[in-house]
């Protein structure tokens, strides 16, 4: 144990003495909090559209302006035809437009219905779905606003949003940054140690000594397991103490699927050390492997239901999906018991970490 | 051993310092070495031995004081002094991931050396460092001897006047240390000014004049037989311990 | 000039094609990546599971749920048995939405009552909540409408309906892919070009060749093209094989002029690989200039306008990605390959890259001084 101790007690001065790991190990975890839980919004907030009105009647103007003073819709341009939208388009001036053809106080006044074009610039898909219902949407408020009438809908419909009622972004984000974090840092890190002491020949110079493989990858998995509670806890803390993020659930169940996920996160970075063949090349495979995945194929930011099954299968036997959902489960719905997310975990873990010791072994000899 | 034979020395210079922060690593060092000598510089661990060396190659800006190398100004002229010396330091700094042969054509083309010329040199340089045969083979895989002749032949390729050697033979058995000090009397026989560090003092014999430097200071320059008659007889060896440690 | 320039490109190759496992990473790792991100990243909306208790058991409220699976956006979640059960469901997230229908819901409608209907979304999926509430709540509507026109509802009150008819331009299908692929391959590029270039100054540095270099007469401008290049010329072909291949298994259009992108892409390589290099200058061991570039990326990504958009973003933070070259090129990227732009609709994110380029490339240039102070 002393032996193991001592090895620890020198990856952990490593890492002290080197001011930018420290940097990155502590300062980047909070920097993405701060930025990502203050900048993203998956909600469209306000939409930039341009306004063409070809009717040019007092009916028109003062549905133009309501539409602008709405609060919903920003109108940037006030365009004097229809040639100038595609150009708006291209150079991304605005996502919509919006044109009250010509007729428009005609059709308002006889009724029974009017209509309006809106223009959406499909590029980007998803904005533009979400651009024509928000549309829609503001369209029939100004709309019953001007005709002073309380829209009568036959039914109400009430919509209530469930562990996130204002879909907040830090709700979202800040759980999907911890797994993130801990992945990229704990696996990165390790796997930058280990291939280090592999290149520089120093990992030769403490075989020689009575310390066996399994003691020199716990004293250097240590100050990482360390390190990666740390960072944590720090960006859970600013998630709470900044965004206000709730925690539903109870913080001696969180910290320990944390653990866990570390444990998991360190055998992914041991795992490329000891198969890639010099640090440069550990270094790039463990921010590619762990990076994008993790962004991207957890759940964090692409609904895994949108996926094809085959792609739906592969994220399902990727650790920090099942994290993710254990994280947004417990802070933002209280739940304490997740069967199925844990046994994946914990099965993935030991797989990982037998594979990793295993074949640090075969390295060494 | 005077310099009157020729009027312009290979290196000079005068007071050369430098200092880092209230360190000073080199303390006004002064040099006249005709061309063709071969010059034995010699001092303990930290006496400043790399440190002016990299000043003399243009590496490092002196604080204070003034050195000509190749008739180049240090300093003020260092890229052009760059063209005519030729610079080996303790590590062999070679490709270990290219080939003997692609390593030479690198450092022929960074100084200039093109096509044709380039390839001929090349040839030429390969029997006079014993790597014929081996020119396809990796530097990471050549013993150590092998290497160190390699990133000689990349200091000599484009002809300079002036090769400083930094611990040329460090970690080389003494066939092969032998050897390269007849490639070096080789190179000084056609007029080439050597510029050589080193540890061992059996190599300090082979070198027409040697200094000594103590923490930053030369304390002591001439004939190794010069050296030894003012020390009172005995090795180089003796001379040197009288010197450093006294 | 050019010798010792191009003899340090021919170095940088050489070394480069007897890494294989460098080699594998740099042409191999994007493509398959570009393969499963372009299927993972999908915006569109589908398969989300919506659990209804109908407590009514009307043939309206049975048109109402049908209306709602009948895209393939919703897929029928557990049946619950009452309440309770719905809302086990949602939070043992075993389903997305959950719908509730009160007992005597289609009479109350039908006599002009104005009936509650219950909606309920789970928030901490956000990627789905917002949209996935906001096409429930249309699709409900929508159905009303329907049922409205077949006069089997009262009539509304006389205000004059007011439509819109959307159109949408450049992508009438809506498929979200072609317009996350370009992005996949700009970030992957990215990361490549940056982290190797981050790398090789300081690989040069630990192994003590730089010092070599720096004696010879080659001079800083040579140097960093040297470096440089060999990256430049890999990046190019990568993107080419990325955009090639994007265009035939994802049928990503091409509407504008390759003569314009290839004007975006050179001069977004050049702030990269310069900023890579610069991160290379101010670090001693790799492993710092990977963490230096490491650090850029997490927040240059985040800014771009890939992963989430611009416009949603606060002003400070709008600001901010004025400053990232990233966000310049991915909008030239998905203009010329999207909608068609071309030299004038582009025309300042081509200039700001340009300048960007200059910038970085110049202060690469002057960190390599060949004499230290």
């Amino acid at each position: 144990m002393n032996r193991v101790l001592a090895i620890a007690r020198k990856e952990l001065a490593h890492i002290l003495r080197d001011r930018r790991s420290l940097a990155v190990a502590i300062l980047m975890p909070l920097a993405m909090v701060m930025l990502y839980g203050a900048a993203i919004d998956m909600e469209l907030r306000g939409l930039s559209v341009g306004l063409l009105d070809q009717d040019r009647s007092v009916a028109s103007r003062d549905f133009g302006r309501a539409l602008s003073s709405s609060g919903f819709v920003k109108v940037v341009e006030r365009l004097e035809d229809r040639e100038q939208v595609e150009p708006g388009f291209r150079q991304s001036r605005f996502l919509a437009a919006v044109v009250i053809p010509r007729g428009f106080a005609e059709d308002m006044a006889s009724g029974p219905e009017a209509r309006l074009q809106v223009l959406v610039d499909a590029s980007d898909a998803a904005t533009a779905a979400t651009a024509d219902n928000y549309l829609k949407a503001v369209v029939a408020l100004v709309a019953s606003r001007e005709a002073e009438l309380s829209s009568a809908a036959p039914f109400e419909l009430r919509t209530r949003v469930w562990f996130n009622p204002q879909l907040r972004s830090p709700d979202f984000v800040v759980p999907g940054l911890v797994a993130l974090i801990l992945m990229m840092i704990c696996a990165l890190l390790t796997s930058i140690a280990i291939a280090r002491e592999k290149e520089s020949g120093t990992l030769e110079q403490i075989l020689t000594t009575p310390v066996t493989p399994l003691q020199v990858i716990l004293g250097k998995v240590i100050p990482y397991v360390a390190l990666g509670a740390l960072d944590a806890a720090l960006i859970l803390l600013a998630g709470r103490l900044v965004f206000g993020v709730p925690m539903a659930g109870s913080w001696w169940v969180l910290a320990a699927y944390c653990l866990l996920f570390i444990f998991i996160a360190l055998a992914v970075g041991l795992l490329i050390s000891s198969r890639a063949g010099s640090l440069r090349v550990a270094m790039i495979a463990a921010i590619i492997v762990t990076m994008l995945p993790t962004m991207i194929l957890s759940g964090f930011v692409f609904p895994l239901s949108s996926m094809p099954w085959v792609l739906r299968l592969l994220c399902r036997i990727m650790p920090p999906t099942h994290f993710l959902v254990i994280i947004r489960g417990i802070m933002l719905k209280g739940r304490l018991w997740f069967p199925i997310e844990t046994t994946v975990l914990v099965a993935a873990g030991l797989l990982l970490m037998t594979a990793a010791v295993r074949s640090f072994r075969q390295d060494l000899e | 051993m005077s310099a009157a034979a020729q009027p312009q020395p290979a290196v000079w210079a005068r007071g050369l310092t430098r200092r880092f922060g209230s360190f000073t690593a080199v303390d006004a060092i002064d040099l006249d070495i005709p061309p063709g000598e071969v010059f034995g510089f010699l001092g303990a661990n930290g006496a400043g031995k790399t440190t002016a060396i990299r000043m003399l190659c243009g590496l490092l800006k002196p604080s204070d004081g003034e050195a000509r190398v190749a008739g180049f100004r240090v300093g003020a002229e260092s890229e052009r002094l760059k063209r005519r010396i030729g610079y080996m330091s303790q590590r062999f700094s070679l490709y270990g991931d290219l080939s003997v042969r692609e390593n030479l054509e690198f450092f022929g083309g960074i100084y200039g050396i093109e096509g044709e010329a380039l390839g001929e040199r090349s040839d030429q340089l390969l029997p006079r460092l014993d790597l014929v045969g081996r020119e396809e083979e990796l530097a990471a895989s050549l013993p150590l001897g092998y290497q160190q002749r390699l990133a000689l032949g990349c200091a000599l390729l484009h002809g300079p006047a002036v090769l400083f050697l930094d611990e040329p033979t460090g970690g080389v058995d003494p066939l092969a240390r032998r050897r390269f000090w007849d490639l070096i009397y080789e190179q000084a026989a056609g007029g080439v000014t050597v510029f050589v560090t080193t540890h061992y003092m059996d190599e300090a014999e082979y070198c027409g004049r040697v200094s000594i430097m103590v923490s930053g200071r030369i304390v002591a320059l001439g004939s190794p037989a010069e050296l030894k008659r003012e020390s009172g007889g005995g090795t180089m060896q003796e001379v040197f311990l009288k010197v450093v440690a006294p | 000039m050019m010798g010792p320039t191009l003899s340090m490109v021919r170095k940088e190759f050489l070394q480069l094609r007897r890494d294989r496992a460098l080699l594998f990473i740099v042409l191999i790792v994007p493509l398959v990546q570009l393969l499963v991100l372009a299927y993972a990243i999908n915006n569109d909306l589908h398969d989300l599971r919506v659990s209804v208790l109908d407590e009514d058991r009307s043939p309206l409220s049975r048109r109402l749920v049908e209306a709602v699976y009948a895209t393939d956006i919703f897929v029928p979640g557990p049946i619950p048995g009452n309440s309770t059960e719905l809302e086990g469901q949602l939070l043992e997230g075993r389903s997305d939405l959950a719908l509730r229908i009160p007992p005597g819901f289609s009479r109350e409608l039908l006599e002009g009552a104005g009936p509650d209907l219950a909606l309920i979304v789970d928030g901490s999926n956000s990627s789905m909540a917002g949209r996935g509430a906001a096409y429930a709540q249309a699709i409900l509507r929508g159905e009303f409408a329907r049922l409205a026109e077949e006069e089997m509802l009262a009539a509304g009150p006389g205000a004059t309906r007011l439509l819109t008819v959307p159109r949408f331009f450049f992508n009438p299908v809506l498929e979200s892919r072609i317009y996350m692929v370009p992005g996949i391959m700009v970030m992957l590029v990215t990361i490549i070009a940056a982290l190797i270039t981050g790398m090789a100054v300081v690989r040069e540095k630990e192994l003590g060749t730089l010092e070599q270099i720096m004696v010879t007469p080659l001079g800083s401008l040579q140097f960093v093209a040297g470096k440089t290049l060999p990256f430049a010329i890999i990046s190019l072909i990568d993107l080419s094989i990325a955009t090639l291949f994007a265009m035939a298994w994802f049928h990503v259009p091409f509407l504008g002029s390759p003569g314009v992108l290839l004007l975006g892409v050179l001069g977004y390589l050049g702030v990269t690989l310069g900023l890579g290099l610069l991160a290379s200058a101010v670090s001693n061991t790799q492993q710092q200039a990977m963490f230096t570039v490491w650090f850029y990326l997490i927040f240059a990504v985040l800014l771009s306008g890939f992963f989430f958009p611009v416009e949603n973003m606060p002003e400070w933070a709008q600001v901010l990605t004025w400053a990232n070259p990233m966000r310049f090129f991915m909008n030239i990227v998905r203009g010329v390959l999207l909608k068609g732009a071309g030299l004038v609709d582009l025309a300042r994110d081509l200039w700001v890259l340009a300048g960007m380029a200059l910038l970085t490339l110049s202060a690469a240039v002057a960190s390599f001084r060949k004499t230290s102070a």
